[in-house]
């Protein structure tokens, strides 16, 4: 599918930023949470969507992101911006190994090996009581060179947010992105070209594990709470059901998916307390009546209109 | 305690555990092999299990009944959802099936949630096995005993259904080229559908028979799926002897791992399973993708 255009996404995100400043307080909080997923999903896309690596794990990234970016608060006091990339590069720093055992595989395996690694972490942290606080978690971060105020922080994931999106579509639009999709399509011909598969799946993983990171580091910064359900499956189910409700693959598809699950998670939670039951079947439903998400819906309305 | 003895009773306790885990391995590896279907819910029916049976308990009085009822709506469920939406995504890429599979486990969850409220529930076993018995002189409880039993029964009858059936023989051609058992005349529709069935009623079985052991409650099915994820994963998927030797070692992986060092347990099993996959990634006895 054809990129949408950067500088409307970007517009997007600088609205949503200028948001905080009408917004009531608690609804400003929430904005920044479901921005804060949307990287998430953003960063799961470029392995799900424009590899075809369905990960299962991408919690693993995510919490660890999360839990250097709490160490990094609470022993070394350094600015949250400063923390933020940095856990992004050590969660890069990690991917190396991690995902130079995973992309060897492909398909189930990949994804079952992806699972396995963040639930390794979920294990670490879970036990580990004397550095990562076992299952009570790290409370109380401190958001260190920021100025107080839920607007700035907003503003500040949405800095993130716009620089991670140039990231990731400056990515696929570029030369080695387009071997990524290559060796997608059609692994054999791409290495008959002379292309690594494995290592270009490699540096994939990489940029998606070190977006994971990001996201992750943020949402640490954002609850000033870290714990060990950060690492478990089921935060991987979710992010991967935010990329494939939004169109997996299109980059704005899936962080509109995890504004639209956020949002209607929290709306439905508030109007009826089987909200959960609805939500699974409304998104079993999507899978298979809409294979392309949300963004092949837009599309097509779209397209309609201009006929 | 004699070390020989508490070794005894720890290998008791890691079989009854692997008896249990097989209940669900088997079925999740069995509709990978038929369907190359990744059953995310297949947690959340063993969870069904464990509170069908236990409402069926509470309402009969007899614990004979729930391990009836148990996969009566385990099998019904499966049915009507491999029916209504497996039977429509053959065709697409697995990741569908994660996906849908997925929102099953969501939903399921939050209908038993809705159904049977947040707490947990638990029932009494019958007087003849709720007791003990002695074990090299030391005490251990008759029901761990008899899900050995059940276990080794399930992989007996199992074995027996797969090798020596004409629906065994069906299903064995199914998975290994389901075009060309079509093309024989074979309606793979329907074997997808009863695998599908069958695999959902063992799960709830296992649930069921979980249940006065563990106690029914909401972290059961998404807990239980990893554990049985590792198991398939390792001893490959489709492979029914790799789900048996998965099952084994994950029993006594996690057993002797609580018992003797606790800290580094939960870690060992995703360990074993990461060793194996970047070893062989087809499992110990599958064949890799």
């Amino acid at each position: 599918m054809k990129p949408a255009d950067p500088k409307l996404v970007l517009l997007a995100i600088a609205l949503a930023g200028a948001l905080g400043f009408v917004l009531p307080g608690h609804a400003t909080t929430l904005l920044t949470e479901a921005l804060i997923l949307a990287l998430f999903a953003l960063s799961l896309d470029l392995l799900v969507g424009h590899a075809r690596l369905t990960s299962f794990g991408h919690a693993g990234p995510w919490a660890f992101g999360a839990y250097i970016a709490a160490a990094q608060l609470l022993v070394l006091q350094i600015p949250l911006p400063l923390a933020v990339l940095v856990s992004g590069l050590a969660t890069a720093v990690i991917a190396i190994p991690v995902g130079w055992l995973c992309v060897r595989t492909g398909g189930v395996t990949f994804a079952m090996l992806s699972l396995a690694f963040a639930q390794l972490g979920f294990a670490v942290v879970f036990k580990w009581n004397a550095v990562t606080g076992g299952s009570d978690g790290l409370a109380g971060l401190p958001r260190l060179g920021l100025p107080a105020g839920r607007e700035v922080f907003l503003l500040f994931v949405c800095g993130v947010l716009a620089a991670a999106y140039l990231l990731a579509h400056g990515f696929v639009t570029s030369p080695l992105g387009r071997i990524v999709a290559a060796v997608r399509e059609n692994e054999q011909r791409a290495e008959a070209l002379g292309h690594d598969p494995r290592r270009i799946r490699l540096v994939v993983f990489v940029l998606s594990y070190f977006l994971a990171g990001v996201a992750g580091a943020l949402y640490a910064g954002f609850a000033q709470f870290v714990s060990p359900e950060l690492f478990f499956w089921t935060v991987s189910g979710h992010v991967l059901v935010m990329v494939v409700l939004g169109g997996a693959g299109t980059l704005v598809g899936p962080m509109l998916g995890a504004l639209a699950l956020f949002y209607a998670e929290h709306e439905l939670s508030a109007l009826t307390e089987s909200w959960g039951l609805a939500l699974g079947l409304l998104f079993m439903v999507v899978v298979i009546a809409a294979p392309t998400g949300l963004m092949g819906w837009l599309r097509a309305a779209v397209g309609a209109r201009g006929r | 305690m004699d070390p020989l003895a508490l070794f005894t009773l720890q290998v008791l306790n890691a079989l009854s555990l692997s008896a249990l885990l097989f209940f669900i391995a088997l079925g999740l590896t069995l509709i990978f092999g038929i369907m190359r279907v990744v059953n995310f819910a297949h947690g959340a029916v063993f969870m069904l299990g464990a509170y069908c049976g236990v409402a069926a308990q509470t309402a009969t009085g007899s614990f004979a009944a729930s391990l009836l009822a148990a996969p009566l709506a385990g099998a019904a469920l499966g049915l009507a959802f491999e029916r209504s939406a497996l039977s429509r995504l053959y065709a697409r890429e697995h990741s569908a099936f994660l996906l849908v599979t997925f929102g099953l486990a969501l939903a399921l969850t939050e209908a038993i949630r809705l159904i049977w409220g947040a707490d947990a529930r638990q029932t009494e076993l019958p007087a003849v096995l709720a007791g003990i018995v002695f074990v090299m002189d030391e005490p251990f409880p008759v029901y761990r005993l008899l899900l050995i039993g059940a276990g080794g029964l399930c992989w007996l009858l199992c074995w027996l259904g797969l090798q020596r059936t004409r629906l065994g023989l069906l299903l064995r051609a199914a998975s290994q080229n389901p075009t060309m058992t079509a093309a024989l005349g074979n309606d793979v529709g329907r074997v997808r559908a009863m695998v599908f069935a069958l695999a959902c009623a063992l799960a709830a079985l296992g649930g069921a028979l979980a249940a006065p052991l563990l106690s029914a409650s909401l972290g059961l099915g998404s807990n239980v799926i990893i554990d049985a994820f590792v198991i398939v994963m390792i001893g490959g998927m489709g492979s029914f002897i790799g789900t048996v030797a998965g099952s084994l070692l994950v029993g006594f992986a996690q057993t002797f791992g609580n018992f003797y060092v606790p800290e580094l347990a939960l870690g060992m099993t995703y360990a074993l399973m990461i060793t194996v996959l970047v070893l062989r990634p087809g499992g110990l006895f599958g064949r890799p993708e």
